[in-house]
């Protein structure tokens, strides 16, 4: 459930990165002050453990299929939340640059959807509740799987309000839920069994691994609401800009353009708007935030390039780019022979 | 060179779970010696190089470096002077490359750049892989990472060098290298090992660690050609000490 | 497990090109990821009904393969394992939208050109990160984060991260191979052996990181770390940031190839 950058806008983007320093800065302040130097290495071998451990199989009883885990509550349960945060933001970093899983842009929003809910809602809210009455190996089984279960279900929720704000695609919010939500129910379910049998093993063979991570990381309420006000001052700022200049020039950058090109204009088909709006009225989620129907939905031909000129520049463009591409890769060769 | 002895006096340690693991050791190392701790798996070999470093406390009796006790207050001088290359090099490369994994040392004294750059650069040298400089840990052979290891201990100028283990799981050109390097230092030598045969090339002293005590310390050649004392010791008489195994001649 | 394979291929393919020594590669590592992450919120900055007007953005990925000697194949290979999942939210959009758009006599929903979009954006958005990573380094980059006042504790665990996940996943391929020699024919792994399983593997992770703290530590360490010193920027740097950013800017403000092709078949 990577968000990709290919599906976020600019502003979405911008306010998940935000409010994801926000929180990381918090983690390491946290860490520092803690003094737990120590912390270090383990965050950085935990985070490659967890990336490799993504790639082992669970094979699911009776169902012929098998599963993965995140990773992201184990990091919290062992490391604990700071650490753990900052642990899976390594990885998503790692995933996004050397394998194109998520991307730059998307980091922001990735870390939140997989660290941060987990890390910071699903730990301290439910894990740490059920936990505290004392280990057992029933109380592991339940905290674990309540946990990963509702950290799941906040990431794809999360996902969800990401992309329909970002705008890029066409899926309605309620058909994208009712695809996400249960998806994500199956993936919890297997990753909450998962993390239940290894944090029960841990804690067999080496309580003092869980006792460590719990220590010195009490979540008071207060660090907590700071971290909440913090990033959600960041949001507020940083998506409240952006949303201001998109919402009073349609889209920014491609109004100016409009002006500039001078644009005609196509338009936009009343029946989308219609069917958009009584899905809106009906959930009423977000009632003033228009997903589908601000002016940027106008399309022009050229935009799409379907006019002639758009077709034989297109292709012109690219016939160029192949050219140059070649050329330079035929003088870089020529130059290196003669060298040698 | 009072100041590069090496002593420990009357120590102890048990394990919070209650094994004792060190009974009552004291040797004393001077300058320039070479000398290797041997023993069965489990005799405490590694326990024992834990307290000489300072990862772990004594429960009784102390580790003195030339006349400075181990303590943690004296900890950050005491690991400017000894230098401890681990069994495993992938967990003392941890940085991602070379240089910088060799300059890790350095950078924590505070040296200004330019000298952790000379010290990087000749500590590389010594050990012959200058131009491996630049890779990246995880694509050096097993060989080649042991001599990097080696170059992240040197580059902090120890006086005394402790190995782990330093020859195992190495072919044997590998090994026959990390011997010529280990022979060439002039530094203080700690080496514990099973390869006995390197040993008996190696150093000219030798102590036999039993159950966490000293079973035996003396001449390399006297102490491993004992049959009976290897054999209690879970131990052997390296093979360039055994008879021919075509001929069963006696070797001189 | 051959996931883990490719994974580990994928990493020291990247780690042996970003060694290479073209002018790309020397460029500064803070220019190099400026540019990148303009050109990707350009990218993004598109609405989802552009398509030839994003055209122009393959300049700056073709430019880079070409003049970092890049090869071309395995980066594309990524992709395309990629593209699939990016893909596969998309690919409702020619569904959903229900508004038809005329080409030529044929009429199509105009949610195949947002699904398009969506191709050439991840296409472009994925490609140029590999190609930062692949004429960088990870080393490099970090150098570049620290000069952003990215904290040295975070960038610290990143580069052991970075570093040791070869190795674990060697360890967890190792492991993965001892179970399947004697349990031939199974999927996965069977539900008795998960805890066990990647339990064992963090009791030993956790006992590698207390044997890398503690080497750490004998080399001084005292939880901070100083990463080294970072070169400066000369005047080509800031030449390719400002040449590359001045494109980017301009290609999002006009429509080049609608200009080109308006241009020649006004010509002719």
């Amino acid at each position: 459930m990577h968000m990709a950058d290919a599906l976020i806008s600019p502003a979405v983007g911008g306010a998940m990165w935000a409010a994801t320093g926000v929180v990381a800065v918090y983690s390491i302040k946290k860490i520092q002050d803690d003094l737990d130097d120590k912390k270090v290495p383990l965050m950085g071998v935990m985070g490659a453990f967890v990336f490799a451990a993504q790639m082992i199989n669970f094979a699911i009883p009776a169902t012929g299929s098998s599963g993965h885990i995140g990773g992201g509550l184990l990091l919290a349960i062992l490391l604990g939340p700071y650490a753990g945060f900052l642990a899976m933001s390594s990885v998503l970093l790692i995933q996004a640059l050397f394998f194109g899983d998520g991307g730059l842009l998307a980091f922001g929003c990735n870390v939140f959807n997989l660290g941060f809910y987990t890390c910071f809602i699903a730990y301290p809210f439910i894990y740490k509740r059920l936990i505290n009455k004392g280990i057992t190996a029933k109380r592991i089984f339940t905290a674990s799987m309540i946990s990963t279960l509702i950290g799941l279900q906040l990431g794809a929720f999360s996902v969800v309000i990401e992309t329909l704000l970002s705008g890029k695609t066409e899926l309605p919010f309620i058909t994208f839920v009712m695809l996400m939500q249960p998806i994500h129910l199956a993936i919890g379910f297997v990753e909450g069994l998962v993390s239940a049998a290894v944090i029960t093993f841990v804690w067999k063979e080496r309580p003092e691994i869980l006792e460590n991570a719990s220590m010195g990381v009490a979540i008071g309420n207060v660090s907590i609401k700071k971290v909440f006000i913090g990033f959600a001052i960041a949001v507020i700022l940083i998506g409240g800009v952006f949303s201001l200049f998109a919402s009073s020039n349609p889209d920014g950058l491609e109004w100016s353009m409009y002006k500039t090109a001078g644009k005609t204009e196509l338009e936009a088909s009343t029946r989308i708007h219609d069917i958009l709006s009584t899905i809106q009225s009906k959930t009423a989620f977000l009632p003033d935030y228009d997903f589908k129907t601000n002016e940027s939905e106008i399309v022009t031909s050229t935009d799409i390039g379907t006019s002639t000129s758009g077709l034989v520049g297109g292709a012109l463009t690219l016939i160029l780019l192949a050219f140059i591409g070649f050329g330079i890769n035929v003088i870089k060769r020529r130059n290196k022979l003669s060298v040698k | 060179m009072s100041h590069h002895k090496l002593e420990v006096k009357d120590l102890n340690f048990m394990y919070p779970d209650g094994h004792k693991a060190i009974n009552g050791i004291s040797f004393c190392i001077h300058h320039g010696e070479s000398v290797g701790i041997v023993g069965a798996n489990g005799a405490g070999k590694s326990t024992l190089l834990m307290l000489i470093m300072g990862i772990l406390f004594p429960t009784k009796g102390q580790v003195l470096i030339g006349d400075v006790k181990v303590t943690k207050s004296t900890l950050p001088m005491i690991r400017q002077r000894l230098g401890m290359v681990f069994q495993d090099p992938d967990d003392q490369l941890f940085m991602t490359t070379v240089y910088d994994d060799v300059a890790f040392g350095p950078r924590n004294y505070k040296l200004d750049e330019d000298e952790v750059h000379e010290r990087v650069i000749e500590a590389l040298e010594l050990v012959g892989i200058a131009h491996l400089k630049d890779r990246a840990p995880f694509k050096l052979s097993g060989g080649e990472k042991r001599v990097a290891a080696m170059a992240t201990v040197l580059s902090m100028q120890p006086d005394v060098l402790i190995m782990d283990e330093p020859t195992s799981s190495l072919d044997p050109k590998s090994r026959r290298r990390i011997m010529n390097i280990l022979k060439g230092f002039d530094h203080t030598k700690i080496i514990t090992s099973h390869d006995l045969d390197m040993i008996f090339d190696i150093c000219h002293r030798v102590i036999v660690i039993k159950d966490g005590g000293i079973a035996a310390d003396g001449i390399t050649s006297e102490i491993l050609s004992d049959s009976k004392l290897m054999d209690l010791c879970g131990l052997e008489v390296p093979l360039a000490l055994q008879n021919c195994p075509c001929c069963r001649a006696k070797k001189s | 497990m051959a996931s883990i394979m490719n994974s580990l291929y994928n990493m020291r393919l990247l780690d042996d090109l970003s060694q290479k020594d073209t002018f790309v590669h020397r460029l500064h590592p803070l220019v190099k990821l400026l540019a990148t992450v303009v050109y990707l919120t350009v990218v993004v900055s598109f609405g989802r009904y552009e398509i030839s007007s994003l055209l122009v953005f393959l300049f700056y990925p073709v430019l880079i393969f070409a003049f970092a000697e890049i090869p071309v194949v395995p980066i594309l290979k990524r992709l395309f394992i990629i593209e699939p999942l990016i893909i596969g939210i998309g690919i409702l959009n020619p569904i959903f939208d229900h508004q038809f758009i005329t080409f030529y006599g044929i009429e199509f929903s105009r949610g195949w050109v947002t699904l398009f979009s969506i191709i050439i954006k991840s296409g472009l958005t994925v490609t140029s990160a590999l190609l930062l990573v692949a004429t960088t380094g990870m080393d490099k980059l970090s150098g570049a984060m620290r000069m952003l006042k990215i904290p040295r504790i975070f960038i610290m665990q990143l580069l052991l991260t970075y570093r040791y996940i070869t190795v674990m996943m060697e360890e967890v391929a190792r492991t993965l191979r001892a179970y399947s020699l004697r349990a031939p024919n199974q999927k996965g792994i069977h539900r008795s052996a998960w805890g066990s399983l990647a339990g064992q593997l963090i009791l030993r992770t956790f006992d590698r990181a207390q044997r890398i703290y503690q080497s750490m530590c004998l080399r001084g360490y005292t939880g901070e770390y100083n990463i080294g010193r970072q070169s400066p920027m000369n005047l080509y740097d800031l030449l390719y940031l400002t040449v590359w950013c001045l494109f980017f800017i301009i290609a999002r403000i006009y429509n080049i190839p609608f200009i080109i092709g308006s241009f020649v078949t006004g010509g002719i």
